[in-house]
């Protein structure tokens, strides 16, 4: 896959992978892998194209100081790097992911027939 | 850099644990550990590009990878010096040459004169050859000049001022001096102010005062910081030097000269002591005042107020100040700022061409490269940093050249063209020699970038199939059309020169010595010098080895010609505007002694003085112009009289009578001037009480024939000057043709310029057609290979190099004709006897670049010729 195909997926969903992975860090610290599990449990989308655009969200929200991380040891022995929310990360999260709910709503009242169904 | 280094460790790290990790869980499901590590591998995708991108979130990852992209060019151009080395020499000449030329317009045309609001500052001149009696083409009168000063609203100034040569003496004894004679305003209007002293002012009009520029006081009074109040004589007066102009003044004309300021001495009516259009005018505009309103305003006042019926029908021309100064040389300049372009342009199509096939064979790199993952940008960003590194490192070394060309110009030009004193590179210059290097090295790494896209994208490498590629057999022809316009240029230059110096003088200009006196006072009788001019002649005529001696006043070549350019009334033939003709006053043997061709009729003889009427000679010009298809001996000529001229506003009222006609000969100091109509008239013959007779006696100018070496005619020549007129000046004393030569100096020099620009660009064409004949035989070699193992000949595989390399010459050569078509259009005023589209020339230049394009074709065509089938076909 070339670089250029990665780069317009990763546009798309660069917005979603932040929230993820802030809510992801909202119920504690984590490392990578554990992020990108968990990430992966709750969409099939967002990492189809691999965990290594994990990678540059996480960047991203460091550089943002939505996150800091720091060194530890994983569950199974292994020093590993985790990543945890900042306060300003959580009022960030809080924010969008209540703007996100307002417009869920509103699509929802939208398209109340048609989504009847799922649940 | 930034500590990038560490932290991309870390984030490798970060990745390998994760991937660790991965590998853990798929073992633990039951995967075999080599699949399990696969597996984890392949679900995180490209460990690079993740790495890559999160740098990239830090930022100035551009800044890092540009700083390893030039470490990395340095390392792979050092590997390749030949290529660099010739890269970098096209580049510095192309670059280097034009770096030169935008320097020396930038400093000469370009930067305002060193004056206050210099673009306020305007030349005021007659539009149209001024009918009557006038100094130069473009003067006015002194009256005029304060009728303006006056009457108009839109100046805050207007001075006049005109210039003449004279024996002058100052602290280093007598010299011949170039003088100004200034109205009072001069220095105010200009706003220029003394570095010692005072400057003329108002009050100064009738003053014996002087002001001397930094040349006259370092030369002429010894840099002396005391000369102020110094005494200079000029025609037996006594001038105050009361101060001297700052170093860097040089007045209109003046470039470099020791010139010193006069008031213009005026009498009650405002006219200057020749009553003549004498003056050049400069004017300050008011702050507001456009050009147009200020030339209107001129205008009016002409109309309204002017002298003479020519001056209320004078058309006013009015242009910068700039432009007086330096208006001769800006076409000049312009013609060679477009050489060195078009030099640069070869340069750079050069360095396209080289860096194409030097991309060529980097190819596997590149491939492998984008194997590894970086994007078609990142390639071309290396390639570009590449590019411009190099262009950067041409532009510098070409800044050096033009370091060293321009200071070269200022030494030999400083005191010969205006301006050029000032040249130097400015700052402006070096930034826009720098983007024009980097927009060069963008430019050369397009098409190579293209090329290396398209070989990436490709699925396979292809190796074995011969690439075609139209680009840089385009650029060759390119070349050569641009050095055919360069070499046609400089062939119709020399086809110049060459008419130039065939030209038909008119007269015999061997042996001749030119020699120009003064009296030493210019307020001596006018009758007194005619008799010791007169006097002198005779003398001139009797000494030993001297073949003829004729004064005129007007002699080719001389500095120092008088003649007055009269609008003439032709007997039998009715008056229009604009008729008129030079007229210049000769001694008697006139004909005889120049060799001078008599077409019709006689010459004059020693008792036509005392007949009465005034004999004439008129040229072949004279006789196309104003009496053809008819007799010309015995016609009356007489200046012509505007309705309000009274007797004093001509020359004289007597009639002229042609009594010959003579050849054409070469007026003035150039030898391609068209030639006008002359009137020749016996210099006794001139009527005393007009009022041109104190200007004609005021010098003389000999021309003295004699067989005798040039030095020991000019110590004869200066002996009786001494012994018999000692209150005579010479001016000037000079083989005629030695003049002759100079007049074509300045042709010469351009010829050398133009020609220095297109020997280069054949060099560089040379190069250029060699290179992509190298590099396609390189290409070839596969295809040329199995040719022969068909059964092609040697001479045939060298007969396929030769047909490219003729191709992309003949493609040049077709609109290098039609480019040096236009050029030669563009240069046509500096062309004599030869036409823009030159038949000889561009068949001349056509041969060359064959010539040329053949040997450079001929070491490629040899490799082509032997090139081993057999080792083509083992390689397969």
């Amino acid at each position: 896959m070339s670089t250029r195909k990665i780069n317009d997926q990763l546009d798309l969903m660069k917005g979603t992978l932040d929230l993820l992975v802030l809510q992801t860090l909202a119920g504690g610290r984590a490392h990578g892998h554990a992020i990108a599990c968990s990430i992966e449990r709750r969409s099939d989308e967002v990492l189809q194209i691999g965990h290594g655009s994990l990678y540059p969200a996480l960047q991203r929200l460091l550089k943002l100081g939505l996150i800091t991380a720091e060194d530890g040891i994983s569950e199974n022995n292994r020093k590993a790097r985790f990543y945890r929310l900042t306060t300003r990360g959580r009022k960030y999260l809080f924010a969008e992911a209540s703007k996100w709910q307002r417009f869920s709503n509103a699509i929802a009242r939208i398209l109340v027939p048609v989504v009847e169904e799922s649940s | 850099m930034f500590g990038f280094k560490n932290r991309r460790k870390q984030l490798l790290q970060e990745i390998e644990t994760h991937i660790e990790i991965e590998t853990q869980q798929n073992i633990e499901t039951g995967m075999p550990p080599e699949q399990a590590r696969y597996a984890a591998k392949r679900k995180f995708g490209n460990v690079l590009v993740a790495v890559e991108q999160s740098r990239s979130v830090w930022g100035a990852l551009w800044l890092e990878n540009l700083l390893r992209d030039i470490r990395y060019a340095a390392r792979s151009l050092s590997a390749v010096p030949g290529y660099t080395a010739t890269l970098l020499c096209t580049l510095a000449l192309g670059l280097g040459c034009v770096t030169a030329m935008l320097a020396i317009i930038q400093s000469v045309l370009l930067l305002p004169v060193d004056l206050p609001h210099p673009g306020r500052l305007v030349h005021i001149y007659a539009e149209d050859e001024p009918e009557g009696t006038s100094a130069s083409p473009h003067a006015l009168s002194y009256e005029a000049i304060d009728a303006l000063r006056r009457e108009t609203s839109s100046f805050a100034g207007v001075s006049g001022y005109n210039t003449m040569v004279l024996p002058v003496q100052a602290a280093d004894g007598v010299r011949v001096n170039p003088l100004m004679e200034v109205t009072p305003g001069f220095f105010q209007t200009l706003g220029v102010s003394a570095r010692f002293g005072r400057l003329i002012g108002p009050d100064d009009g009738k003053a014996q005062v002087a002001v001397v520029s930094e040349e006259f006081w370092r030369e002429r009074l010894n840099g002396d910081p005391k000369a102020i109040g110094a005494p200079i004589t000029i025609s037996g007066k006594l001038w105050t030097v009361i101060g001297i102009l700052p170093a860097g003044f040089h007045a209109p004309g003046m470039t470099g000269a020791p010139v010193a300021f006069l008031p213009v001495s005026t009498d009650s009516l405002g006219q200057d002591v020749f009553k003549i259009e004498s003056a050049a005018v400069i004017a300050r505009l008011k702050d507001g005042a456009s050009m147009q309103q200020a030339r209107a305003d001129a205008q009016s006042v002409f109309a309204h107020s002017g002298h003479t019926y020519a001056e209320q029908h004078r058309q006013l021309g009015m242009r910068s100040y700039q432009e007086l100064v330096t208006g001769d040389i800006q076409r000049p300049l312009f013609a060679l700022l477009g050489a060195s372009l078009v030099l640069l342009l070869i340069a750079s199509a050069n360095a396209v061409n080289l860096e194409i096939g030097r991309t060529a064979s980097r190819m596997p790199e590149m491939s492998v490269r984008s194997a590894l993952g970086a994007g078609f940008g990142r390639l071309m960003q290396q390639l570009v940093t590449e590019n411009v590194l190099v262009s950067l490192l041409g532009a510098a070394l070409g800044g050096g050249l033009a370091i060293v060309a321009v200071s070269a110009a200022r030494h030999a030009y400083a005191g010969k063209y205006p301006r050029f004193d000032e040249l130097a590179i400015h700052p402006l210059v070096l930034c826009a020699a720098c983007i024009l290097a980097v927009l060069l090295g963008i430019f050369a790494s397009v098409a190579p970038a293209l090329n290396v896209r398209r070989h990436t994208m490709g699925r396979l490498a292809v190796r074995s199939t011969t690439r075609k590629s139209r680009l840089p057999g385009l650029l060759v022809a390119a070349q050569v059309g641009l050095t055919c316009v360069l070499l046609v240029t400089s062939g119709l230059f020399v086809r110049t020169l060459r008419s130039l110096e065939n030209v038909e003088l008119g007269f015999d200009p061997r042996g001749i010595t030119t020699l120009v006196l003064m009296p030493e006072n210019q307020r001596q009788d006018p009758q007194l010098s005619r008799d010791i001019e007169t006097r002198l002649l005779h003398r001139f005529e009797a000494l030993p080895g001297v073949q003829s001696a004729t004064m005129q006043s007007e002699i080719p070549f001389s500095n120092y010609n008088m003649s007055l350019h009269g609008t003439t009334d032709v007997a039998g033939r009715p008056y229009k505007k604009g008729d008129s003709a030079y007229y210049s006053f000769v001694s008697t043997n006139f004909v005889k002694a120049s060799g001078i061709r008599l077409l019709k009729g006689r010459g004059f003889l020693p008792g036509d003085e005392s007949s009465g009427g005034i004999v004439a000679l008129v040229n072949e010009a004279f006789v196309r112009i104003y009496l053809s298809g008819r007799q010309p001996i015995g016609v009356t000529l007489r200046f012509h009289r505007d309705p309000g001229d009274t007797d004093a506003d001509l020359p004289f009222t007597q009639p002229m009578t042609v009594v010959g006609v003579v050849q054409n000969e070469v007026q003035g100091a150039d030898l391609g001037a068209p030639y006008e109509p002359m009137v020749y008239l016996d210099h006794l013959a001139l009527p005393e009480t007009s009022f041109l007779s104190a200007v004609f006696s005021m010098s003389g100018q000999y021309a003295v024939r004699s067989a005798l070496p040039e030095t020991a005619v000019a110590s004869e020549l200066r002996a009786v000057v001494k012994q018999d007129a000692p209150t005579m000046v010479e001016m000037s004393l000079n083989p005629m043709e030695e003049q002759i030569s100079q007049s074509l100096g300045q042709r010469r020099l351009a010829l050398r310029l133009v020609a220095g620009f297109g020997i280069v660009a054949l060099i560089l064409s040379a190069v250029g057609i060699y290179g992509v004949l190298a590099y396609s035989v390189t290409l070839r070699r596969r295809e040329i290979g199995i040719r022969m193992a068909l059964g092609s000949s040697r001479g045939k595989a060298a007969g396929l190099v030769a047909s490219q390399a003729g191709r992309m010459v003949l493609v040049g050569l077709a609109f290098g004709i039609t480019g040096a078509w236009a050029a030669g259009h563009a240069v046509r005023s500096f062309l004599f006897g030869v036409k823009a589209l030159d038949a000889v020339t561009l068949s001349a230049t056509a041969a060359l670049l064959l010539l040329v394009s053949a040997a450079a074709a001929f070491v490629p065509a040899m490799r082509a010729a032997r090139v081993d089938p057999l080792e083509t076909l083992r390689a397969e």
